[in-house]
């Protein structure tokens, strides 16, 4: 067990290098008692900010480069507030950097100010979704063979399995073709509000991709992924749909999942 | 017999470590390097393309990891996920030993991703103590600790850094990491003499050195890694080989990085600084191609 000192010690010292405003004499914090000045002309203060100093300059840029997106649809100003923001509100609690953003789509949902519109929450959405299917765990490739040999009367019993690093993002803006003139450099105009379904994706080569997909695509993916048998996701797409016909229902089926196999989306076909 | 004659340490000669703009090349072209140290962390990940690169990576070089979010001196317990992941990767990439810093990075769940300097003191000694010794009884494999470059020092501390890492190093049976630009930049910012610190370190348990570059802040060095290596800390390395023998040696680049063949010949020039130190005995283990 760490003694008293050594947690109250570590304790201080993170209060300090955590906070927003420069450490010097007019408000140390706590941690400043702790040390002793340096020999070559250091304050206290001046050997704590180093660190505080630190932790700013290696999260905030780490944050803006997982939300390019959302970067892009900010002014600089605005956005630097945000992450700031989001990191006092979040401060990391990983070893992981990667995960630092989980939290920023939320936050910025639910954020009060006014500028951090839907268009923003979008972006920050789909964002993360491409830093969540960075690292995603690998999945073997689908065998085509079984599926191949699968009697027809099989396929609504069947349960269908998507990639592990694959995810929908929903939107109340079209931010998948956003992204990618953001990521290229490519001229972009805002986007108008229309709900949008995307799949993200990363494949064999771990290549990342986002694709917008049919609204009733991505509910029957999600009812698939939810661990329902293609039957009953079916219905539940139909239900969802009334305005479909059974038929067409299911020439849309036979050629979502053709794209979804011809797209590497597919891990396992359990038929 | 020595930790490193216990233990099958291996003398790998002299690498680099690699790093995101150099993987492309070196996965691709295969250059002359003896070995590469990763950061443990950044190959944590079950899938992805860093996982395929170092699946690539390891049929070609050896590979040492090198971690920065262990905090074997935090007051949290200790991240049993972190060290499992860690275990995993060491038993996949077969590697001869593993390393992080003698140091903290976050307490109450907070983790600030920096290498926070501890009190150097009985009470945290007894503390790093008892948790070194449950990294290596779960590990599979030797661990070395380094030590880490400092700006602040505590009241609290009742003994040299030297003496803390030598003490530790014994009291836990682990390896060091000598890292020679930090115990300069560490000098440097806390008064210390360098050469003396390389002295009292205990020569038979450094499994590994490092060198880098550092960046003068003006009342303080920071080990900014953004550099060549300063001919300061060439001599210590001198020093330091003269005292270990042949240890395996890293080159550290990790802020502006260079091109491919600056930093190729960056090792080049410590491989040189080691031959002419250590003379015909470290020329054996020849500068040679990937296996």
């Amino acid at each position: 067990m760490a003694g008293a000192d050594l947690r109250e010690v570590q304790r201080l010292v993170v209060e300090a290098v955590t906070r927003p405003e420069a450490i010097d004499a007019s408000g140390s914090p706590g941690g400043v008692s702790l040390l002793r000045p340096s020999a070559r002309g250091m304050t206290r203060e001046d050997r704590l900010e180093v660190y505080r100093d630190q932790f700013w300059q290696r999260h905030v840029p780490s944050l803006a480069e997982d939300f390019p997106t959302l970067r892009a649809v900010m002014s600089e100003a605005a956005f630097d507030d945000l992450l700031r923001r989001y990191l006092l509100a979040s401060p990391p609690r990983n070893w992981n950097l990667q995960r630092l953003g989980a939290g920023m789509p939320a936050f910025v949902a639910t954020h009060s100010a006014p500028r951090y519109d839907g268009l923003a929450h979008d972006a920050a959405l789909l964002d993360w979704a491409f830093m969540e299917v960075f690292d995603a765990p690998d999945a073997p490739p689908l065998d085509l063979r079984a599926v191949a040999s699968a009697s027809p009367d099989a396929w609504p019993l069947a349960r269908i399995a998507f990639l592990p690093a694959l995810r929908h993002v929903a939107t109340a803006h079209p931010v998948a073709t956003l992204r990618a003139a953001v990521k290229t450099g490519e001229p972009w105009q805002r986007p108008a509000a229309a709900k949008s379904s995307a799949v993200v994706w990363r494949d064999a080569t771990c290549f990342l991709h986002a694709a917008d997909v049919d609204p009733a695509a991505a509910q029957l993916m999600l009812a698939l992924q939810n661990g329902q048998r293609l039957g009953d996701a079916c219905a539940s797409v139909a239900a969802l749909h009334p305005a479909i016909s059974a038929e067409a229902l299911d020439a849309n089926v036979g050629a979502w999942f053709q794209q979804w196999t011809a797209n590497g989306w597919l891990s396992a076909v359990e038929v | 017999m020595g930790y490193r004659q216990r233990h099958a340490i291996p003398d790998l000669g002299v690498g680099v470590g690699l790093r995101s703009p150099h993987i492309a090349h070196v996965l691709r072209t295969r250059p002359a390097m003896e070995w590469f140290e990763i950061i443990s962390e950044n190959y944590f990940a079950e899938g992805g393309v860093q996982r395929a690169n170092l699946e690539r990576a390891v049929a070609s070089y050896p590979l040492v990891p090198h971690g920065v979010s262990l905090s074997i001196g935090g007051a949290d317990p200790i991240d049993v996920d972190h060290l499992a992941r860690l275990r995993a990767l060491a038993a996949r990439i077969r590697a001869p030993w593993c390393s992080d810093h003698l140091c903290w990075t976050g307490y109450g769940g907070v983790d600030v991703h920096d290498l926070l300097p501890l009190p150097f003191n009985r009470a945290t000694l007894d503390h790093v103590v008892e948790r070194v010794r449950r990294v290596q009884g779960e590990l599979g494999v030797p661990f070395a600790l380094e030590n880490a470059s400092s700006y602040m020092e505590y009241e609290a501390s009742t003994m040299a850094e030297h003496e803390f890492l030598a003490e530790l190093a014994e009291r836990a049976d682990c390896g060091i990491l000598l890292d020679v630009n930090n115990v300069f930049v560490s000098a440097y910012n806390h008064g210390f003499d360098a050469e003396a610190y390389i002295d009292a370190i205990p020569a038979d348990r450094v499994v590994q050195i490092h060198l880098a570059g550092h960046t003068d802040k003006g009342l303080y060095l920071l080990d900014t890694h953004s550099d060549h290596v300063r001919g300061e800390v060439m001599d210590l390395y001198r020093r330091a080989l003269r005292r270990c023998g042949s240890v395996s040696t890293l080159v550290e680049w990790d802020e502006s990085i260079p091109s491919w063949d600056v930093l190729s010949n960056e090792a080049a020039l410590a491989r040189s600084v080691r031959d002419e130190t250590l003379g015909r005995a470290s020329k054996e283990a020849a500068w040679r191609a990937p296996i």
